[in-house]
C-alpha cells in the first residue's frame, strides 16, 4: 500500500508556432497553448499501473495553469485518488527551482512513499524537476526509469542507458523516480469517463509559500532559429549549369 | 360434377379421421409452440426491454414485403429464385390446407370449377417446389459455396421438407390412380405419377393401400417436422418474419442510436448478452445462415478475422450453448472481429431478415473504448480529435490553410452571410495530398458563382466515425461544438465533399433549423439541372464509378453523380459491384485510423483490380476525398498505374468548365 504522489507540468504544445515575447526573453505566454508534459503523462501512468498492481493511492499536483484543470480530470478518470493544483502566479511561466519549491513543500504534507514524475520537459531551462524536487526533499533520486517494483521499503526500478543498456537499481523510500516511460503507454480515457469526472470529482487547490526562483536561470534572449542563407538550385541544361558553376567558382575565387 | 372427398381411402374402422388428425396434429403443434416459447423466452429473459409495437401497419407492411414475398431473398437470381419456389410453395400449401378445413367443417364450396382451379393451382406449385427443392439440392450437395453452412441439420430440413411434399403428391397420384376422374389431368403433377401408378397394372386394392401407407407417411412427417422446426434450422420461419417486423423503424441506417441508459440515467457499455435488447437477440436466432452478409462483406473478404455472419451466430450460440461465456465484447466475440468492421452497410443491407448487424458491432466497440482497449493509433487519433478536432493532430488555425493565397478570400461564415456553408472535413482540409483537389472545389465554386463560405477553425471532425468507433462522448462533443459554431453562421444550406460528415450531419445531428444537407454531386446535379452549371467542353473520358458506402448505400444516393458525370461529356461503365452492391474501401468506421492488422487483400486493391479489368477505362471517379487517398494508394499497390487513374469528380468538373 504505497503513497504515490505524481507531480506534473503543462508544457507549451509544439503543434502551435511558437512565438518569442516583445522583451525577446522568452515565449510569448499570450499566444501558448498548454499541453501535459508527455513524459509526466507516463509518470501519471506508471503511478496508476502501480496502484492498480500493489493498491495504494495516488495523488496528482499540478500548478495552476491553462488547461490543467481538463488534465486532471482526465488522470481522475484513469483513476487518480486526489488532484491538486497549485495556486500560484504560473500562467507567467516559472522557472524549475521555483516550480521545484512548491511542488516539494506541498507533495510532503502527503507523506509520499513514491514520488513520480516525467525525466523531462520541454520547456526546462534549469534542469528537470525530479532532481531539484529530491534534494529539497531529502530523497534519493534516480531518472531516465522506465518500469518500477514496490517492495518492503524500498524499490526496484529498470533505468535505460543510451546504446539499449539496461540498468536494475534499488532504492530505499521514500524517492523520487524520473519516469522516461511508463510500463505501459498511458491509457485512453473515453470522454464520457471524463465529462463524469468534471461532475463528480473535486479538485483540491494547495495554498503554497511565495514562489522561490533562487538558484533558478533567467534567460537573456530567446530567438527563434534564424533562417541560414538559402542554397541556390541552378536550373538549366547541361551547358548552361556547367557554365553558371564556373561563374560561380570564378567568382568565389577557387577558379 | 367434380367433388372434393374428404379422407378418400381412409378406412372409418381406425375412428373418425379427423378426429386423430387433428389430434396429431394438435400435439405436434403444442410441442412445437413449447419448444418455440422455451427458446424464445430467453429473449426477453435475457435482454433488455425495448418497444417496438409502434406503426404496425409499417411493421405489417415489412412482414409482407421481406417474409411473404421476400424483396431482399429475391436480390439474389438463384438462391433466390430457389427460396422463392420452397417457401411460396409452402404458403400455398397452407393456404390450401386451411380452405379444405373450410371446406370440410363450414363450408362448402370446393366443387365444380372451383375445385379445378384449388386442384390446378396446387399442383403448379408442387411442380415449382419441385424445382426449388431440386436447385437446394444441387447447391448442398454439388456447388457448395463457401458462404453456405453445410450443416446436417439444414441437410435434414430440406429432406424433410421435401418428403412432405413429395408425400402428397403421392397420395394424391394413387389416388387419382384409383378414381380417374375425367377432370383428373387439372392435378398435373398427380395426374402424371398417377398414370405411371396405372401402368404398372396394380389393382384397384393395392393402390389403395399403398395410398393409405404413404398417406400415413405424410401425417407423420408433418407432425415430426413441427416437432423438431424450433430446434431446427427451420426455426428461421418463425424468427426471420419476426425480425422483419420487429426491424428497426425510428431512425434511417444512416442514424445510430445513441448509448443506452439504465433505469438511473447510467449509461450502458455493452459487454455482455444482458447488456443487449431482445432484439438484438432476436437477431442472433432469426440469421437463415444464408452467408450473404459474409460475401458482401469487405473485412472478410480482405481475410480479417470478421465474418458478419459469424458474429450473428455467436450472440446465438453465446444465448443457447454457451453458458460459460457470457461476456461478449473481447471474449465470446473477440476484439479484432469488432474492430475489423468498416461499418460499410453491405451486411445490413443484404441480410434477408433485416438483421442489424451493425447497431451490435458498435455497441460491443463502445465497451472496448470505455475500457480503453483500442489500438494505439486509433488511440493518438481520437487524442487528437478531441483535442484538436481533427484526427491529424494539427492547429484548428491550421484547418483551412489549404484557401491560403486563393483569390478572392474563401469567405467566413460565421463572419459573413452565405448560401451555402461548405462543411469541409478533416481529410479535405487537412491531408497534403488532397489540398489541389479542395482548392479545385473552391475554384469550381467560385466560377459558378456560388455564394459559400467555410467555418475556418470553428470546424470540428463532424464525428461520424467517431461514433461509430464507439467514442460516444467525443462525438457529443465534436456535435456540440460544431453546432455552436453553425449556429453563429448565417446560411441557407449546408453543403460538403465527404459523404460521412454528410451522414452524419443529415441523419445525426439535431435538425439545424431544417437547413438541408446536400453533398457536393447533388449540389452539382441541381446546378446541372437549373441551368446555372454549363460546361464548356466534352470530356469523352470512358471512367467508372465508385459508390461511396456513406453516399450510396446509406442515403441512397446512386444517379446524381452519375449525372454530373455524364454532364461532363464522359461514358460511365459500369464496375459489376455498383450501387447498392459497391464494395467499401475499407477505410470507413474509424479503419482508416487504426492499425490494418493481417490481411489478404485491401478492399481498395481489390476495387481498384476490379475496375481495371473493364475494357478502355481510363479513370477511377470517386466523390469522397478518403476515396482518393485509398485508392491512390491501392492503385500503385496493385501496380495499375497504367490502367487506371484516380480523380475526384470534381476534377472532372473542373476540366470541363
Ligand atoms: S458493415 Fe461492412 S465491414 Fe462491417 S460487418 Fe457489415 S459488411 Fe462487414
Ligand atoms: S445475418 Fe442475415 S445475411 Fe447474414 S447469414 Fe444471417 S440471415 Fe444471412
Amino acid at each position: 500500500m504505497a503513497n504515490i504522489v505524481a507531480i506534473v507540468k503543462m508544457v507549451p504544445d509544439l503543434v502551435e508556432e511558437l512565438e518569442i515575447n516583445d522583451e525577446g526573453t522568452g515565449l510569448d505566454r499570450d499566444w501558448l497553448r498548454l499541453i501535459i508534459n508527455e513524459f509526466d503523462n507516463h509518470a501519471i501512468e506508471q503511478a496508476i499501473l502501480l496502484k492498480e498492481r500493489e493498491g495504494g493511492e495516488v495523488t496528482v499536483i499540478a500548478p495552476e495553469t491553462e488547461g490543467v484543470e481538463d488534465m486532471l480530470f482526465t488522470t481522475a478518470a484513469k483513476g487518480a485518488d486526489r488532484m491538486i493544483k497549485l495556486a500560484g502566479d504560473f500562467e507567467e511561466g516559472v522557472n524549475n527551482h521555483a516550480l521545484a519549491h512548491a511542488f516539494a513543500e506541498t507533495a510532503k504534507n502527503h507523506q509520499p512513499d513514491l514520488i513520480l514524475t516525467g525525466v523531462q520537459a520541454n520547456d526546462d531551462l534549469d534542469g528537470p524537476v525530479g532532481p531539484l524536487v529530491a534534494e529539497y526533499l531529502g530523497m534519493p533520486y534516480i531518472g531516465y526509469i522506465s518500469g518500477v517494483t514496490l517492495e518492503e521499503g524500498r524499490a526496484i526500478v529498470r533505468k535505460e542507458y543510451p546504446g539499449g543498456l539496461i540498468g536494475e537499481m534499488e532504492v530505499t523510500l521514500p524517492a523520487v523516480l524520473g519516469i522516461q516511460a511508463g510500463e505501459e503507454p498511458p491509457r485512453y480515457v473515453a470522454i464520457s469517463k471524463v465529462r463524469q469526472m468534471m461532475k463528480t470529482a473535486e479538485i483540491a487547490e494547495a495554498e503554497i509559500s511565495e514562489l522561490d526562483f533562487s538558484g533558478g536561470i533567467s534567460a537573456k534572449r530567446m530567438y527563434l532559429p534564424e533562417a541560414a542563407e538559402r542554397a541556390e538550385m541552378i536550373e538549366g541544361d547541361e551547358e548552361e549549369i556547367a557554365a553558371k558553376l564556373i561563374s560561380i567558382f570564378k567568382e568565389a575565387g577557387a577558379l | 360434377m367434380p367433388e372434393r372427398i374428404n379422407y378418400w381411402g381412409i378406412p372409418h374402422s381406425w375412428g373418425e379421421p379427423e378426429l386423430y388428425v387433428y389430434a396429431i396434429m394438435f400435439l405436434a403443434a403444442a410441442i412445437m409452440l413449447l419448444q418455440f416459447y422455451r427458446q424464445a423466452s430467453l429473449w426477453w429473459k435475457v435482454g433488455r426491454p425495448e418497444s417496438r409495437w409502434d406503426k404496425l401497419h409499417i411493421r405489417l407492411g415489412r412482414l409482407i414485403q421481406y417474409a411473404i414475398v421476400q424483396t431482399k431473398v429475391l436480390r439474389q437470381r438463384y438462391p433466390g429464385i430457389m427460396h422463392a419456389a420452397i417457401a411460396w410453395s409452402y404458403f400455398v400449401f397452407f393456404l390450401g390446407t386451411a380452405l379444405a378445413t373450410v371446406h370440410d367443417h363450414f363450408f362448402e364450396f370446393l366443387h365444380g370449377n372451383t375445385l379445378i382451379v384449388y386442384k390446378f393451382t396446387l399442383d403448379l406449385f408442387t411442380i415449382f417446389f419441385l424445382i426449388g427443392a431440386g436447385m437446394a439440392f444441387y447447391r448442398r450437395y454439388a456447388e457448395k459455396p463457401e458462404k453456405l453452412t453445410l450443416d446436417k441439420g439444414f441437410t435434414w430440413t430440406l429432406w424433410m421438407v421435401t418428403i412432405i411434399v413429395l408425400g402428397g403428391l403421392f397420395t394424391e397420384s394413387l389416388r387419382l390412380a384409383v378414381e380417374r376422374p375425367d377432370w383428373g389431368a387439372w392435378s398435373v403433377a398427380g395426374w402424371l405419377l398417377a398414370r405411371l401408378w396405372i401402368s404398372t397394372g396394380a389393382t384397384e386394392t393395392t393402390l389403395t393401400n399403398w395410398h393409405l401407407g404413404v398417406w400415413v407417411f405424410h401425417l407423420l412427417s408433418v407432425a415430426l417436422t413441427l416437432v423438431t422446426l424450433p430446434t431446427g434450422t427451420l426455426l428461421h420461419a418463425l424468427t426471420g418474419p419476426l425480425n422483419a417486423f420487429f426491424s428497426e423503424l425510428d431512425r434511417p441506417m444512416g442514424a445510430l442510436a445513441p448509448a443506452a441508459e439504465t433505469a438511473e440515467g447510467e449509461p450502458i457499455f455493452a459487454s455482455k448478452l444482458s447488456d443487449l435488447t431482445w432484439k438484438q437477440l432476436l437477431d442472433g436466432d432469426a440469421c437463415t445462415e444464408c452467408g450473404r452478409c459474409q460475401d458482401a462483406c469487405p473485412a472478410f473478404n480482405a481475410g480479417t478475422p470478421l465474418s458478419p455472419k459469424q458474429f450473428i451466430l455467436s450472440l446465438r450460440d453465446s444465448l443457447h450453448h454457451n453458458g460459460s461465456k457470457p461476456k461478449l465484447a473481447g471474449e465470446a466475440i473477440p476484439e479484432d472481429v469488432l474492430w475489423a468492421c468498416t461499418t460499410c452497410g453491405a451486411c445490413v443491407y443484404e441480410c434477408p431478415v433485416l438483421i442489424e448487424h451493425i447497431d451490435t458491432i458498435v455497441d460491443l466497440r463502445r465497451y472496448l473504448v470505455i475500457e480503453g482497449m483500442v489500438d494505439a493509433e486509433l488511440q493518438t487519433a481520437l487524442t487528437n480529435l478531441g483535442r484538436y478536432g481533427n484526427s491529424f493532430g494539427k492547429s484548428e488555425r491550421m484547418r483551412a490553410k489549404w484557401s491560403k493565397g486563393m483569390e478572392p478570400k474563401v469567405k467566413n461564415a460565421n463572419k459573413e452571410r452565405v448560401e451555402y456553408l461548405w462543411f469541409v472535413g478533416d481529410y479535405a482540409s487537412y491531408s497534403p495530398t488532397l489540398t489541389e483537389i479542395t482548392k479545385q472545389t473552391a475554384e469550381v465554386f467560385q466560377q459558378i458563382g456560388l455564394d459559400f463560405g467555410i467555418m475556418y477553425k470553428g470546424e470540428n471532425h463532424a464525428g461520424n466515425d467517431v461514433r461509430r468507433v464507439g467514442e460516444e462522448g467525443l462525438f457529443e462533443m465534436l456535435v456540440e461544438k460544431n453546432i455552436k459554431a453553425m449556429s453563429k453562421a448565417d446560411y441557407q444550406a449546408i453543403v460538403t465533399t465527404d459523404p460521412h460528415s454528410y451522414n452524419t450531419l443529415k441523419n445525426e445531428y439535431p435538425a439545424n433549423g431544417g437547413h438541408p444537407v446536400l453533398h457536393y454531386t447533388e449540389l452539382l446535379d441541381q446546378l446541372i439541372a437549373s441551368g446555372k452549371l454549363k460546361f464548356s467542353k466534352k470530356l469523352g473520358y470512358k471512367v467508372t464509378y465508385h459508390d461511396p458506402c456513406y453516399l450510396g448505400r446509406y442515403n441512397g444516393i446512386y444517379d446524381a453523380p452519375r449525372r454530373v458525370i455524364e454532364a461532363t461529356g464522359c461514358e460511365i461503365v459500369e464496375m459489376p459491384r455498383n450501387k447498392d452492391c459497391a464494395l467499401c474501401c475499407g477505410a470507413g468506421g474509424g479503419r482508416i485510423w487504426m492499425e490494418e492488422g493481417e490481411i489478404k487483400e485491401r478492399p481498395s486493391e481489390s476495387r481498384i483490380r476490379e475496375a481495371a479489368a473493364l475494357e478502355n477505362v481510363t479513370d477511377f471517379i470517386v466523390a469522397c476525398p478518403k476515396d482518393v487517398t485509398m485508392y491512390s494508394d491501392a492503385v500503385k499497390t496493385v501496380g495499375a498505374e497504367e490502367s487506371v487513374v484516380v480523380k475526384d469528380l470534381i476534377e472532372l468538373v473542373y476540366e470541363a468548365l
